[in-house]
């Protein structure tokens, strides 16, 4: 049992000083100045890379809208030619990857970047350098994807890409390669996000804001970056599977050759289907925080609220095979996943319903944001309807590949995401620009998009019932839904005005427009207590809040805070800091340093890109090349910006408060990024490890015969080396905290070789017994866990090598060992998946009676 | 503990208090054991019609989803009875659970877990439905 602050019995603030104020802003505003000129690619600080963050998604959203308007005027008219087929498969594939991948999901990162650090009342988010990767990354690999197409070489096997389309060269060329490379590269920034995001909410609260007290957005964030960390794995491990068969003919979804085309849908929809809550849930936390500014009061249901952030994010694991109704699975399996989709309807519901009492317990004022969030309400209710109805799988058969499927996923995408998106666009610009819109022009946008959107899909409902199949490229007049399609492609360019008007009234140059007055909503959240004009810091002083509603309920709070009666009022040491406090109560536990502009990440982000898109065209000497330079841009970025030894172990961090500048082990963040960043890495190891188990219940000989397999002894001999490697960095943890750095660095270095005996042996096991990965599923499965886990031991051999000279150089002492802590926990996992291979390669073969 | 006699308030230890104190994992209790029922169900039926082919009867699965989805129920039950008991959770629509308290925050948790255990259940009858109606794979 710890001793608990009472943070509402610390000691009052000093009186005010103006001379202490001025010279307190100006040493803040000196820290967290946003570089400018060219300099200011190198910023990290939340608002800038939000900003950024946000502009490119909504490009690549304005360009994927520009493909499906080609789209819509090529089937305005029976057997047009506007268009050729093969460029029509591509527009269609780009157009649902663009939104999916470099729109929807980025959209929500980039929204909780900038808004999330305010929100929790704090300074940033706790990598500002990592969000910044993330944003570089997510630019390069989009420019990649979407570039393609002005070359002809665009992905063209749909935003799902099915083996064996997508498998057999012969059948798709470059475009999957440049899809699969590009993608998996921008899965990292949403990767990279989701770690941020997920220790930005547990662990960058603002003092004393308690889990009951913690504002729905940001339960919702938490939710979505969990989820993102469960679903988006096992899509990178399906790439890395694809990915080897077309590279280098390792046979794991053809046929002939033991493999199995639905392996990839099984992988592609496990990530697919929570891809859509994933869309959805963040676009939903905006309505919940909005709609309470506008209706005057908390919201109702608050806890229901989470209840149901939490079920939808569980309940939507379990609806993959929804997509795959049609693929001739035993109806049972199919009738499970028909459940789970009828039940996940119910939190989803709870949601809505929580809305809907909101508004009907107080006086809704009118407002731009709540026009765009009561269209959103109403589209996306319809396209939940329509979802119980195609849950359901005897109608699902015949719906399937539909326009009716089209219309269905539109409404509840465009309702549950992009409306609310749009609502959040109208109510956060003031925040961002302090600023405000034209409601006039707000006005017009909204009714010619919702108008325009109705009049698109809702035709397309019938022109699916009458059998028009998605993706094709024309039809014939005898067909007879000609008339349906012009109505949609003239409701598709109503659409496309209105968001012609949106971009205008965002973009529109506001030099010379007043400045709006602070909360000018008179919001309850923290994010408006931003002084005006805004200032790089994000908060004053960072406050203790201990209510749901900080700016209605704690009346004294925004002067409280400018006046810098709160916590780090001031940066004395030059340097930006951040409250780290405990998940559950928010207690202040460290004082943390964050890094500051920097050209590292940049670098790093593009010699990473560089590996992805030289990797696409096999050129392997480069890629290894710039694969060398993202490695040596990584470590110098990590080497001079984390776990820095601090000046003093404490400082006074206002009111009497006294705080650590330094944690390690689990109460620092870093601790908390390996531990989150390595559950995805072992999801994706799922994801393999699934496959195996797949081909087995799929294939009645997927096992060999007992000469077949890698022999039982070097397994063994392999594994012990393994698990000693693992115990090295035990031990040298051990002997670090007793004051034996000597040894501590030798035991690192030691495990390195240990490493390369243990996965050799593995490596002998599969070669000496013939393994082949071109010839059977088997044989492919068996050398990718093994590759999986060699690529691991190398980042393992980084990893000691790079403690081990932090040791030598004095920045990894037996004091300061955050590093050391994080390499340890890093090798936990590594040793679980060597057990977990070693069981499915020696003992499950053993088991089912094939040595 | 305010500043008393000039001395300086210092945080407290070390412990994350995740696991130990007022822990949150009851949170995610119910609708995992959702998720390895759902699982489980789907393997069973799964490796059960891939390794007895087509039109096999589901008399023996269709038991184990049974006797899963009620040993699965009685837990959460379990954990609903805890949320009350230990947290302090309540079924109320308007929760207004606002204090700043450790007891509050417990409450809290002990409210969501509740509402949790509930739709969890309901979620693994949804799934026991199938198990029951289809006869054969």
């Amino acid at each position: 049992m710890t001793e608990e602050i009472d943070l509402s019995k610390l000691p009052p603030a000093e009186p005010y000083d103006k001379a202490r104020d001025e010279a307190q802003r100006a040493r803040l505003m000196k820290v967290w100045q946003t570089p400018t000129g060219w300099r200011r690619i190198s910023a990290v600080n939340n608002s800038s890379v939000g900003k950024w963050y946000l502009l490119t998604s909504f490009a690549f959203f304005a360009f994927a809208g520009f493909l499906a308007l080609l789209m819509r005027a090529q089937l305005a008219v029976p057997n047009n030619d506007l268009l050729s087929q093969s460029l029509y498969n591509q527009l269609f594939t780009l157009h649902g990857t663009a939104m999916m991948f470099l729109f929807a999901v980025p959209i929500f990162e980039a929204v909780a970047i900038l808004i999330l650090p305010e929100i929790l009342g704090a300074r940033d988010l706790p990598f500002p350098r990592l969000s910044a990767f993330g944003y570089w990354c997510f630019l390069i690999g989009g420019i990649f994807v979407c570039g393609s197409v002005f070359f002809g070489v665009a992905p063209d096997g749909g935003w799902f890409m099915y083996a064996p389309l997508s498998s057999n060269p012969d059948y798709s060329g470059l475009g999957a390669d440049i899809w699969l490379l590009g993608l998996s590269f921008i899965e990292v920034s949403s990767i990279a996000a989701a770690v941020e995001l997920i220790v930005g909410v547990l662990k960058s609260r603002p003092p004393g804001m308690r889990l009951n007290l913690v504002p729905l957005y940001c339960w919702y964030v938490l939710v979505v970056a969990g989820m993102i960390l469960f679903a988006f794995p096992p899509l990178i491990a399906g790439d890395l599977l694809l990915e080897m068969e077309r590279a280098f003919g390792w046979a794991f979804f053809d046929p002939d050759r033991g493999g199995d085309p639905l392996l990839w849908q099984h992988l592609f929809w496990i990530f697919g289907h929570p891809e859509v809550y994933i869309i959805f849930l963040p676009s939903i936390a905006l309505i919940a925080t909005i709609l309470p500014t506008f209706a005057g009061r908390p919201m109702v249901g608050h806890s229901w609220i989470v209840l149901s952030a939490v079920g939808v994010a569980f309940l939507s694991f379990g609806l993959w095979v929804h997509h795959m109704f049609t693929t001739g699975l035993p109806e049972i399996s199919l009738s499970f996943f028909s459940a789970a989709s009828e039940a996940v309807a119910v939190p989803t519901g709870i949601q809505i319903f929580c809305f809907i009492a909101t508004m009907l317990v107080s006086k809704v004022r009118r407002s731009v944001p709540m026009l765009f969030a009561g269209g959103a309400l109403a589209i996306f209710v319809f396209g939940g309807l329509t979802g119980v109805m195609v849950a359901l799988v005897p109608f699902d058969w015949q719906a399937h590949d539909s326009y009716f499927v089209v219309a269905h996923l539109h409404y509840t995408l465009i309702g549950g995401m992009l409306f609310p998106l749009f609502a959040g666009v109208h109510y956060w610009y003031p925040f961002v620009t302090q600023k405000k819109m034209s409601d006039k022009l707000g006005r017009w946008s909204f009714w010619l998009m919702f108008g325009g959107f109705n009049l698109a899909f809702l035709p397309m409902h019938w022109t699916g019932v009458m059998g028009m199949p998605r993706r094709v490229w024309t039809y014939d007049v005898t067909d007879g839904w000609a008339v349906l399609n012009m109505v949609s492609t003239v409701g598709a360019f109503i659409f496309a005005a209105g968001f012609v008007v949106l971009a205008v009234n965002v973009l529109w140059p506001r030099g010379k427009a007043p400045l709006v007055e602070r909360n000018l909503w008179n919001a309850g959240t923290m994010e408006w207590s931003a002084e005006v004009p805004d200032k790089p810091w994000g908060v004053r002083s960072i406050p203790y809040i201990h209510t749901r509603y900080p700016l209605w309920e704690q009346k004294e709070l925004l002067g409280e805070m400018d006046r810098g009666e709160w916590f780090l009022p001031d940066a004395e040491e030059g340097k930006r800091e951040l409250i780290i406090t405990d998940i559950l109560d928010a207690r202040p536990l460290y004082v943390q340093r964050v890094g500051g502009p920097s050209y590292l990440t940049l670098g790093s982000a593009f010699c990473l890109g560089a590996v992805f898109i030289l990797a696409t065209f096999h050129l392997w000497t480069l890629t290894l090349l710039f694969g060398a330079g993202f490695v040596g841009f990584t470590l110098w970025w990590l080497w001079t910006g984390t776990s820095e030894i601090p000046e003093k172990p404490e400082k006074e961090a206002g009111r009497g408060l006294v705080l650590p500048t330094y944690a390690q082990g689990n109460n620092a963040p870093g601790w908390w990024a390996v531990f989150i960043t390595m559950t995805g890495d072992m999801t994706a190891f799922m994801g393999l490890v699934f496959s195996y188990f797949f081909y087995w219940t799929a294939l009645p000989n997927f096992l060999p015969d007992a000469a077949k397999l890698p022999g039982f002894g070097w397994l063994v001999i392999g594994l012990a080396l393994l698990l000693a490697g693992w115990i090295t960095a035990l031990l040298a943890r051990e002997r670090l905290a007793g004051g034996g750095t000597a040894q501590a660095m030798a035991l690192l270095i030691a495990g390195v070789p240990l490493a390369a005996l243990g996965i050799g042996a593995w490596c002998w096991a599969a070669w000496s017994a013939g393994l082949n990965p071109t010839e059977t599923s088997f044989d492919a499965t068996v050398w990718v866990l093994i590759l999986w886990m060699g690529l691991h031991l190398l980042l393992d051999a980084v990893m000691r090598l790079y403690v081990a000279a932090r040791i030598w150089r004095g920045r990894c002492t037996p004091r300061y060992r955050a590093d050391s802590a994080n390499l340890t926990l890093f090798t936990h996992f590594l040793a679980l998946t060597a057990v977990v291979i070693f069981a499915l390669l020696a003992l499950f073969p053993m088991l089912m009676g094939v040595v | 503990m305010a500043r008393s006699e000039g001395k300086k308030t210092v945080p407290p230890g070390e412990a994350p208090r995740v696991i130990d104190q007022g822990s949150v994992w009851i949170l995610v209790a119910a609708p995992s054991i959702w998720a390895a029922h759902f699982l489980l169900s789907y393997w069973v039926a799964a490796i059960w019609c891939a390794k007895l082919g087509r039109g096999t009867a589901l008399a023996e699965p269709r038991w184990i989803i049974a006797a899963l989805g009620a040993l699965c129920i009685a837990v959460i039950a379990g954990l609903a009875a805890l949320a009350i008991r230990r947290y302090g959770g309540v079924f109320v629509i308007f929760e207004e659970i606002t204090e700043s308290s450790e007891r509050a925050r417990d409450k809290f948790i002990g409210h969501v877990a509740l509402l949790l255990c509930v739709l969890s259940a309901v979620a693994i009858l949804f799934t026991v439905i199938p198990g029951m109606v289809l006869g054969q794979c």
